[in-house]
């Protein structure tokens, strides 16, 4: 792949060979600093997550731990914490253990779940994962889809329905969209379980089970997705309108391409850029809205999860959530800077 | 064959075309030059069947009604048997797909069902017949230069073989160098179809069509040969398009067309613009009719001669002055008249004037058509002349006031105060100061430069048609003589003052004049465009004057003067016709 970019690279007029050495370590180099730049924000949060307990008044293990926790708290089993954060060494010696800890896996143990947090995070995550990553993909096609066709039919019925009923929908918050579709799907019509993600004890498996899911997943996916299918759905429209202006859809119409062609390859995939550097800005914005979504219909989810900790003052556990979500929204950004380099050439092919 | 009746396109009210009639068969290219905004464009797209506007008339291809087809038939057609080179802007191809893809896209979109390993093969046999290295396929549109994107553009609208290629600006935003080799590439590859240049870029219009049209305000005005049409243009618009473009061989100043233009004028769409304008100009719209080797659109037939001399002689005793010249001078023009002295151009110009009586016998002088028999009133109002010394025209007893109302009062026109405001109108066209203590001075008082602006405020005031200027700068500092020439011009430029400019001095006449007529013992021995007569002399007086002045430019008017096609105004590549006459 790396050999055929440089071949394209290559013109005619290039005279040295040191130019292809050249070309490849700036390559390199612009990887090196895309990564870095993820790496930097990484450090920076582990280390807030590290300094900002222990900069807290009084007892570092309080604030660690939580009153309440302190509370049932054995002189032995201090001595253990204490030991295990290395609170009576020097700061250096605590942050080495907190890494170390980290590395294999250990986040804390929560005295509410009487677990390790890890392991009680990854128990509730796989559901949040489920309802966030459907909503993503299912808002932001839904949004490309719908905007791809709205700005391509600029002004007539379709689009004048389309954009207000959108502007409509994005007006309202999240926990508002839910209770209002918990009320009338689940309450009154009944349509809907009213909370949970799968039925328990049912014993289904296979098909029935992924239906059975997929029936508790339904309304607060609604939820997410009629809030969020707007933002996607406006840049795309905006996009499509500009990018139909632009020279190489006419070219593409005096070639003679058909209309679904200079719809979505020509018009369609120049505006999907925008959009997805905008989802990427959105991905915090979701994870939050599922937050509160998970609460309304008692999903047992991650959002759930903080919920609960929250109310039962469960600090190592607070702490854990809240550094795994940061890291998760890293993640989905690395993940979207990536996938915006593969769609467009003029990054991954610069010249 | 292709056969456009009648098209007319209206956007937001404003006739963008307004109603088009073109006839091409097949080999048959066609320049469209115009300013930006005179409907090239829409022209090109009407018959690609991309307007958003609705067109009336007709657009006949092979006797089928492009205008009626519906979107699903016109898709069939467009880039099959219709295509368009696009110019090379930025975004001219679309910046996610490789070269290839995008060619192959053309062939695609016209096939039923094809082997790819075929369609792979054209896109291959494409990019090689424009040019493009085979590996510069996979290249994306950055990675690629402005004269490569245009290969692609013109390897896509080659790709289905069309029979109607429409060139849209194809070489505009390419270097010198590029566009060269560009336009070396259409003229290969554009052979035995319909071609429709669209371009404001004259030279290269007149590299890849035959014939040409100029379009004006939604119409086109001129129509003719590529070649005549650039070295005759007979439409007033033509003229000042052509004046108004730079090019290495024109020699005179670049002039403009004042005002602007505008869509939707009643009658000639030019009619704001024009200086030979007559009432029924603004009445009706002239229609393009056949006229001599061309077709024009104008009331008047084009631009029209506004001075003819035929076989005029002029004698004192035994010794013709003036020995059988025949000299036409058209409407906005400036003819440089160039010989020694004594060889008669004086003479000729106060014959003219009516200075001297012009000898019995078959002469004849015409102005605007008529023959001049007697010169009353009316003659001077049309005719006006300037000499080398401003105080032959103005006398020492008057002072500028006087000097420049004269003309006026012997027209009888106007009040005293009406007249004061004329007077005060052109000399602030000659860009001298209007206020009192000016008006007041006497010749006596005022510069060499400045009585020669008198001189010309005072030629002016009737506002003529021609003016006769003898020499009118030798007297003055070379500084004082550059603005007095510019003002010469941009008057002309503005009134469409037509000039004889009489001079000794071929280097200033080539800077002012359209056409250049060398005068030797009373007889012209050569005229022509002064372009050619200035680099390729025929007549050995001419040269003898030219190589004085410039002895080392002299080799290479030699070699020029056999010219193999290559050189010339707009570098059309025919002999010229031979101007030299025997003496
Ligand atoms: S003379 Fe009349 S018709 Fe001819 S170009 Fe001028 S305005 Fe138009």
């Amino acid at each position: 792949m790396q050999d055929l970019e440089m071949r394209h690279l290559n013109g005619p007029e290039v005279g040295w060979d040191g130019q292809k050495a050249m070309e490849k370590a700036k390559a390199l180099l612009r990887r090196g600093t895309f990564f870095s730049n993820y790496i930097i924000a990484f450090v920076i949060i582990l280390t807030l997550n590290f300094v900002l307990p222990r900069m807290m008044p009084g007892d570092p293990l309080q604030a660690i731990y939580g009153e309440e926790a302190l509370l049932a708290m054995t002189p032995q089993l201090e001595a253990e914490l204490v030991s295990r954060l290395a609170l009576d060494q020097s700061i250096g010696q605590q942050f080495v253990a907190y890494i170390l800890a980290l590395l294999s896996g250990d986040l804390g143990h929560s005295y509410y779940y009487n677990q390790e947090v890890l392991s009680v995070i990854l128990d509730f995550l796989p559901w949040t994962l489920l309802l966030t990553g459907t909503a993503l993909v299912i808002s932001t096609l839904a949004g490309l889809i719908l905007g791809i066709e709205s700005g391509y039919r600029r002004g007539r019925q379709l689009d004048k329905t389309l954009l207000a009923g959108l502007m409509f929908l994005s007006g309202f918050p999240d926990f508002f969209m839910g209770i209002v579709l918990l009320l009338v799907f689940g309450v009154v019509m009944g349509m809907v379980p009213l909370s949970g993600a799968l039925t328990p004890y049912s014993g289904l498996e296979g098909l029935p089970l992924a239906l059975d899911i997929l029936h508790h997943l339904l309304a607060p996916l609604a939820a997410l997705v009629l809030v969020r299918v707007t933002s996607a759905y406006l840049l795309t429209r905006n996009t499509m309108i500009t990018t139909l202006k632009e020279n190489f859809i006419l070219t593409a119409r005096a070639k003679g391409c058909t209309e679904g062609q200079i719809k979505y390859r020509h018009a369609g995939r120049n505006s999907l850029l925008p959009v997805v550097t905008a989802t990427g800005l959105l991905i915090p914005h979701l994870i939050t809205g599922a937050l509160f979504v998970e609460i309304v219909f008692s999903y047992p989810g991650v959002g759930w999860l903080l919920y609960n900790a929250l109310l039962t003052r469960d600090y190592p556990l607070i702490q854990g959530i809240l550094l795994m979500v940061t890291v998760a929204v890293l993640l989905a950004n690395l993940l979207v800077d990536l996938l915006y380099s593969k769609l467009d050439p003029r990054v991954s092919h610069a010249r | 064959m292709l056969e456009i009746c009648d098209l007319k396109v209206s956007y937001d009210e404003t006739e963008i075309l307004a109603g088009v009639d073109l006839d091409l068969l097949r080999g048959d290219s066609l320049a469209i030059i115009g300013e930006s905004g005179a409907g090239k464009t829409t022209l090109g797209l009407a018959v690609m069947g991309l307007l958003e506007e609705r067109a009336s008339g007709r657009i006949l291809l092979d006797g089928k009604d492009i205008l009626s087809l519906d979107e699903k038939e016109m898709r069939k057609m467009r880039g099959k048997d219709i295509a368009m080179v696009f110019q090379n802007v930025e975004d001219a191809l679309d910046p996610l797909m490789t070269v290839s893809d995008q060619i192959q896209e053309a062939i695609s979109a016209h096939l039923e069902k094809g082997d790819p390993r075929e369609v792979d093969d054209r896109v291959r046999r494409l990019l090689k017949s424009v040019g493009l290295n085979e590996d510069k396929g996979g290249s994306f549109p950055h990675q690629l230069s402005g004269g490569e994107k245009q290969r692609a553009l013109i390897a896509m609208a080659l790709a289905n073989d069309p029979q109607v290629l429409i060139l849209d600006e194809p070489t505009a935003s390419l270097d010198a160098v590029t566009k060269a080799e560009i336009t070396c590439l259409l003229r290969e590859r554009i052979r035995e179809k319909i071609v429709l240049v669209i371009t404001h870029d004259i030279s290269t219009a007149a590299k890849l069509a035959e014939k040409m049209a100029v379009l004006y305000a939604g119409r086109i005005v001129e129509l003719g040969d590529t070649k005549d049409l650039l070295e005759n243009p007979r439409h007033p618009y033509t003229r000042g398009l052509i004046r108004s473009s730079p090019n290495m061989t024109t020699t005179k100043d670049l002039q403009g067309i004042p005002g602007r233009m505008v869509h939707g004028v009643p009658g000639c769409p030019f009619s704001d613009r024009c200086t030979q304008r007559i009432d029924r100009c603004r009445r009706e719209v002239p229609l393009l009719k056949e006229a001599g080797d061309r077709m024009i659109a104008c009331h008047r037939g084009g631009i029209v001669p506004l001075l003819e001399l035929s076989d005029v002689k002029t004698s004192f005793g035994d010794f013709a002055a003036v020995d059988g010249v025949d000299l036409t001078l058209y409407e906005g023009e400036t003819i440089a008249l160039v010989g020694e002295s004594g060889s008669g151009k004086t003479t000729l110009a106060k014959t003219v004037i009516g200075l001297f009586e012009m000898d019995d016998g078959e002469g004849e002088i015409r102005l605007e058509g008529e023959v001049l028999t007697r010169r009353g009133r009316d003659f001077y109002k049309k005719v006006q002349m300037i000499y080398q010394n401003p105080k032959e025209s103005i006398s020492h007893r008057m002072n500028v006031l006087e000097a420049i109302a004269e003309p006026l009062e012997v027209q009888k026109a106007g009040s005293p105060s009406e007249r004061r405001a004329i007077v005060k109108r052109v000399l602030e066209e000659v860009e001298l100061p209007t206020d009192d203590a000016f008006l007041k001075k006497y010749p006596h008082q005022i510069s060499g430069g400045e009585a020669q602006r008198v001189a010309i405020a005072r030629a002016l005031v009737l506002n003529p048609k021609l003016l006769i200027a003898d020499e009118p700068t030798s007297a003055l500092d070379a500084s004082v003589q550059a603005k007095i020439l510019k003002l010469l011009l941009n008057l002309q430029e503005k009134r469409g003052l037509a000039i004889l400019f009489i001079t000794h001095d071929i280097a200033l006449a080539r800077k002012v004049s359209d056409r250049m007529a060398v005068m030797l013992k009373g007889k012209i021995v050569e005229e022509g465009p002064t372009s050619d007569v200035t680099t390729c002399p025929v007549h050995p007086y001419t040269m003898k004057l030219l190589e004085v002045v410039a002895p080392h430019l002299a080799p290479m008017r030699g070699a020029r003067e056999t010219r193999d096609g290559s050189g010339g105004l707009w570098e059309v590549s025919e002999v010229p016709p031979l101007r030299a006459r025997e003496l």
